[in-house]
């Protein structure tokens, strides 16, 4: 789980970690507080904000409405911020750059620094952290020592403070760029990415992913779901969505599944697709998915290729069959016999000629 | 021969009272694997429907059964730390975890110590390791699809995804291409054993003619056997097949189907780790069936 700058930014001050002052800004907010030039900031979870317009300087306090104004509307990767955030802006003498993550080289968190961090960012320096004895202070000077500034400023209290955060937060990824670095040796945090472990939370809804394109797509398998789409592009197939079901879902979640997908507009087709199952009950996952088709409107009438196998298959097959039937769906079973990728081809063969 | 399993394997299951224990017992009993025992703290001194005795610690039930020499951890996520750190002080060598959605700071912090106690560590989200017809770890292979998916043979099998591990299996053993052992590795951004460990105990493993690895999107592990392969620890062929090449359109950070399947860029990219592994050798498969029409020219070939 992402969190807006806004809120990783009230995490680091909880950890002492030093930020710019600063306002959050909802739709409608007519003026700010904080005294011109300040920046305006969008509040959205894709990175490159400044890439895509989504930093402004607001030079005069009269500039905020319109500024405001257009930020909210313009959206960057799709997704169109809730919230702004006003801040301060910060002159500096240089800007740092400082990460905690996983490495899966040395498998242990890593620090990771830049002595120029920003948009340009230099090569970085990495630091693995023994998570049983957390990040000792020898590595700490070394990676001051790589930022080739002198010792005794806050950089190194930002550090411990960050791993602070990051152990006990059960981060994935807590990162700084840019760190302001003051000539006096404080600093100041310019931005806050905070990446929490979904593990560690509370389990995240059914993620459906936008692809663009005009199949839609409901494949199990945590392996197989890639390796899927990747064949279907490649058999010339535009897939509408990435959304996975894996272990051994109750026919409402898959129900609730293909509903949301099958809602999308201008589709052409559905493939339900997945590996030969080992426990999961296919006839009560098929069952879903006819529940979600009927809850589905306007009916749908494009071509639905099925491939799957395992557990209950001929049960399945049957029942999706006296559907098929009955509701007039234009569905199409297939077995293991019939290898995935055949599946893709065929339903790439079924969406496009209708 | 075999990695991994052996018939001095025996094993303990922490969990065994669990939905998901209580399957790998019977599964891995109807297998052939002796299954001494099974920990569940609380329900010391039950015995399953099977028969096998369940302790309170991990130590109790290596005392009473010393030949135990793996452990299947089959907890709910949040104990799994505490579970393996109790297997390792009961100085057991093999640790399978098959729970999944453990916190990645947990793992981290559980390989730090079985590094430091040599212990080895498969997964955690590990379907299991299964050696046809001489015995698995886990719940890979229904007794019901699993005589027909797997078979005895000479591909070694290196997955990070446990569906994919039996798929592949299923294509290979229709194409008359047997497993010598088939791994499930988990797809989890950390993981106890990674494709080039398995990739080297399959290198010695004197059954294992190729190997076969299943990867995808997300952390380096893949590239990591490449680097292994390039500096000749590996020297038996490869052949790969890499998932989410799609995943180059979504935005980063994204977590796909495994915890560890995050798009980002660079050397995490499913088109790097297949360049990475094609130029240290390695035969890229496109679809999952090219693997088996790949292995039979590579065995075909090294026969003559």
């Amino acid at each position: 789980m992402k969190l807006y700058e806004y809120q990783g930014k009230k995490l680091f001050k909880t950890y002492g970690i030093a930020v710019p002052k600063s306002e959050r800004i909802s739709p409608g907010k007519k003026r700010v507080s904080l005294r011109a030039p300040f920046f305006l900031k969008s509040q959205v979870l894709s990175g490159a904000r400044k890439k895509h317009g989504g930093i402004v300087r607001v030079v005069r306090a009269s500039e905020f409405r319109k500024a405001s104004a257009r930020l909210f509307v313009n959206a960057i990767g799709g997704e169109r911020p809730r919230h702004l955030l006003a801040e301060e802006e910060v002159r500096c003498a240089r800007e740092l750059y400082i990460s905690i993550s996983y490495d899966t080289r040395t498998r242990s968190p890593v620090l990771v620094v830049s002595r120029r961090g920003g948009s340009r960012i230099l090569p970085a320096v990495v630091f693995p952290i023994d998570p049983l004895f957390g990040l000792p202070d020898f590595t700490v000077r070394a990676a001051v020592a790589a930022l080739e500034i002198p010792s005794g400023g806050h950089v190194s209290s930002v550090m411990h403070s960050l791993w602070e955060l990051f152990s006990r937060e059960h981060a994935l990824v807590v990162e700084i760029n840019p760190l302001f670095y003051f000539p006096d040796g404080r600093c100041v945090a310019g931005d806050a990415k905070v990446i929490i472990d979904p593990a560690h939370g509370a389990p995240e809804a059914r993620r459906i992913l936008p692809l663009g394109g005009d199949i839609a797509v409901l494949a199990s398998g945590g392996g197989a779901s890639l390796v899927n789409l990747d064949v279907l592009m490649k058999c010339g197939g535009r897939p509408a969505v990435y959304s996975e079901y894996s272990g051994n879902p109750s026919a409402d979640v898959v129900r609730d599944l293909t509903k949301r997908v099958l809602s999308r507009p201008g589709l052409k087709g559905c493939w339900v697709v997945g590996g030969r199952a080992n426990f999961t009950d296919i006839f009560e996952t098929m069952r879903g998915f006819v529940e979600g088709l009927r809850r589905t409107s306007p009916r749908p009438t494009y071509p639905i290729v099925i491939r799957r196998d395992g557990p209950r298959q001929e049960e399945a097959f049957a029942f999706l069959r006296s559907a098929a039937k009955k509701y007039g769906y234009d569905l199409a079973m297939f077995g293991s016999e019939t290898p995935m990728s055949e599946s893709a081809k065929i339903i790439v063969a079924r969406a496009y000629t209708q | 021969m075999s990695i991994l399993i052996d018939k001095k394997t025996r094993v303990v299951i922490q969990g065994i009272t669990g939905k998901e224990g209580a399957r790998a017992e019977r599964e891995m009993m109807r297998y052939g694997t002796p299954v001494l025992a099974g920990v569940t703290p609380g329900k010391g001194g039950m015995k399953t429907s099977s028969g096998t005795r369940v302790y309170d610690f991990v130590a109790e039930a290596v005392r009473r059964h010393p030949a135990i020499n793996t452990s299947l951890i089959t907890v709910p996520a949040p104990f799994v730390c505490d579970a393996a750190l109790e297997a390792i002080c009961a100085d057991i060598p093999l640790i399978v975890i098959l729970s999944e959605g453990v916190p990645v700071f947990d793992t981290a912090r559980l390989l730090s110590v079985a590094r430091l106690c040599g212990a080895r560590i498969i997964g955690p989200s590990s379907v299991g390791i299964i050696s046809p017809g001489r015995g698995k770890i886990g719940s890979i292979g229904s007794s019901e699809s699993g005589a027909k998916t797997f078979s005895r043979g000479p591909a070694g099998v290196i997955s990070k995804s446990g569906g994919m591990a039996s798929e592949i299996s299923h294509i290979l053993t229709k194409a008359g291409i047997g497993q010598s052992a088939v791994v499930g590795i988990g797809g989890d951004l950390l993981i106890g054993s990674d494709m080039r460990d398995l990739a080297l105990l399959f290198e010695r493993d004197p059954d294992t003619r190729l190997l076969v690895v299943f990867g995808e999107v997300g952390g380096e592990y893949e590239v990591l056997l490449a680097d292994a392969m390039r500096q000749g620890f590996i020297t038996k062929p490869v052949v790969a097949l890499i998932g989410g090449y799609f995943a180059e359109k979504l935005p980063h950070e994204t977590m796909l189907g495994h915890a560890g399947a995050i798009v980002g860029k660079g050397r995490t990219t499913a088109r790097y780790k297949a360049h990475a592994l094609k130029q240290a050798g390695a035969h890229i498969a496109e679809t999952p069936e090219d693997i088996a029409v790949i292995a039979r020219k590579i065995l075909g070939r090294r026969k003559k």
